[in-house]
């Protein structure tokens, strides 16, 4: 019972210390200007939506999250086109070098970005393609074509291959088969893909911010370059902050069967 | 398998005179193909090419002067005090970091281990920082920390705990505030990792031990640590590539500095190559990086399979 109390408080304080620092960047968000810069920094202070109405003004941030939502969106579909009969293949063929393919796109999530940069962003600037946000959709596609094949690789090991074998004989086609019976069986495992992927390519900033320009440039990459200009705020960029994190958070809060089982599985 | 032969036969007599068996590999082929060629084309194909770069002499801004030089930037690269400095605070990194990401971890972990509301509910919340944008996780502490008006750094300079300062902008503190970021950002994705580990543990055999008397302790070191190994190797690994790979926080909070303070490999090389446009030596940099990764995966690969042998006796 003592125990049971301690351990409860021990997950309490470790709760305080991951929420707290997030939570003051929400915070920043509502407080006026001069609550911001007042020396010492004190914790009262009347809310007010300015900070908001500021980031509106200052930043196109309807075309900010278009451009993001382009970028993970895209990124997503194509990586799931991809990824999911590759990671299919992977689970059902016998062929040695199955093994060998699914080690390498392990191998490939592990890489370095700025290593693919440099070469990638000269192989845009070659084909015309530097400044579209498609640019970005492409490089994201590599890394998470790769997870997404690893981990659906997983899933559809653990469904039983009899499942498959009972619907050819009922005359379905291969392709059938794969649509119709093995698909919806690993449907959370392609829910939890989705989540992943969009969750790397809205998070990234490293890619975008030397691939894209003015307008098709996504709401991280508008962050960095805010922070540091002169005339804005910390209030201001909390507001910015808001639009790019509070989705994806929402998201994986709403989704959070998912997130733990696909981590959990990704990791078995 | 003699079973799955003769239904393949009935199979294939249905459709066409090729073989049920063939057929099957061209269409798992066709399956995997789109995705291998994809990110050979557009992941592999640049990696190779950045392997030829770094053999140049290659400027962006002084394109007339690109020759071969051979290993050139490599040796120079030796000799260079900066990169030896990127090195020393990229290893500084990942260890202390993914050390004491591994304990704490673990703790929270053993914390949440009982399946009730209170520790679903914990988990999820706790899962917040992994789920936050890198670069917001680098503007908050930034925020909190700045010694002028940081709601947290006002008053550790204030009363005289750090530098007046601020800790980003003493070199002797930068990088353990990096550090302590990082721990921020990814413990709670280790401590899920030891969770599903310990869930999977063999429950009749803990209660056995808990029959027999064991202590606690006792338990903990002779069934509970050693059949977690596997699972704390994955975490050990994942998390050893991501923070030697670091550079999203690092870049927004320091940017390297102050001084080379904080300059990580990763920093260092987008430094050079997307700022200096000094294609040849960042290709160089990047290259180190992606052998010290591959090296660090493949000792991991190799002990999870000695530990896997250990305990499934294969």
């Amino acid at each position: 019972m003592v125990f049971d109390t301690a351990r409860r408080g021990f997950l309490l304080l470790t709760l305080v210390f991951f929420l707290l620092p997030f939570l003051w960047l929400a915070m920043t968000a509502y407080k006026p200007s001069n609550a911001i810069f007042s020396i010492p920094p004190h914790l009262l202070f009347t809310p007010t939506l300015d900070q908001f109405r500021n980031a509106l003004r200052i930043f196109d941030v309807g075309s900010l999250i278009i451009s993001s939502l382009l970028i993970a969106g895209g990124s997503m579909l194509l990586s799931l086109i991809l990824g999911v009969p590759a990671g299919y293949a992977l689970a059902r063929s016998t062929h040695p070098a199955a093994m060998g393919v699914a080690y390498f796109f392990m191998t490939i999530r592990m890489v370095p970005a700025v290593a693919a940069l440099i070469p990638f962003y000269l192989l845009m600037r070659d084909i015309g393609l530097i400044g579209s946000w498609f640019s970005v959709v492409l490089i994201n596609c590599v890394l998470n074509t790769a997870f997404v094949s690893w981990m659906m690789y997983s899933y559809f090991r653990s469904l039983p291959k009899e499942l498959e074998e009972a619907a050819l004989t009922d005359g379905c086609r291969q392709f059938g088969a794969f649509w119709k019976v093995s698909l919806p069986a690993v449907r959370s495992g392609i829910i939890a893909s989705a989540l992943f992927c969009v969750l790397f390519s809205w998070n990234d900033f490293l890619f975008a911010m030397f691939l894209t320009r003015l307008d098709s440039k996504p709401i991280s990459v508008a962050l960095l370059s805010a922070y540091g200009t002169k005339d804005i705020t910390w209030g201001t960029l909390g507001a910015l902050a808001h639009f790019s994190t509070v989705p994806i958070v929402l998201i994986v809060l709403v989704l959070n069967r998912y997130f733990v089982q696909g981590l959990t599985k990704g990791i078995n | 398998m003699n079973l799955t032969r003769s239904v393949e036969s009935k199979a294939a007599t249905g459709f066409s005179p090729v073989p049920f068996a063939t057929r099957r590999k061209f269409f798992l082929l066709a399956m995997a193909l789109p995705a291998v060629a994809y990110v050979i084309a557009l992941g592999v194909f640049p990696l190779v090419k950045g392997m030829w770069y770094s053999l140049y002499e290659y400027n962006l801004l002084k394109p007339a002067r690109t020759h071969f030089v051979g290993i050139d930037n490599y040796i120079n690269l030796l000799a260079d005090a900066d990169f030896r400095g990127a090195i020393a605070n990229t290893v500084i990194f990942t260890v202390f970091s993914v050390a004491i990401e591994l304990v704490f971890g673990f703790v929270i972990a053993l914390a949440l281990w009982r399946d009730d509301r209170f520790n679903r509910v914990c988990l999820t919340l706790i899962l917040v920082p992994v789920t936050i944008t890198p670069l917001v996780v680098g503007l908050i502490f930034k925020g909190l920390l700045l010694a002028d008006y940081g709601m947290v750094g006002y008053y550790l300079a204030q009363w005289g705990i750090t530098d007046p300062r601020g800790l980003f902008a003493t070199p002797s503190t930068a990088l353990a505030t990096l550090i302590f970021i990082d721990i921020w950002e990814w413990t709670p994705l280790v401590a899920l990792i030891l969770l599903a580990g310990l869930k999977a543990l063999p429950g009749d055999l803990l209660e056995a031990a808990a029959v027999d008397g064991a202590t606690a302790w006792r338990t903990f070191r002779s069934i509970t640590l050693p059949l977690m190994l596997p699972a704390v190797m994955l975490a050990l690994t994942l998390r050893t590539i991501d923070a030697f790979r670091v550079f999203d926080s690092v870049f927004v909070t320091t940017g390297g500095g102050p001084g080379n303070s904080t300059n990580t490999l990763m920093v260092y090389a987008v430094k050079e190559g997307l700022s200096f446009f000094n294609i040849g030596k960042a290709s160089a940099i990047s290259n180190i990086a992606l052998l010290c990764v591959a090296i660090i995966a493949i000792c991991f690969i190799l002990m999870i399979r000695h530990f896997d042998k250990k305990a499934n006796g294969r």
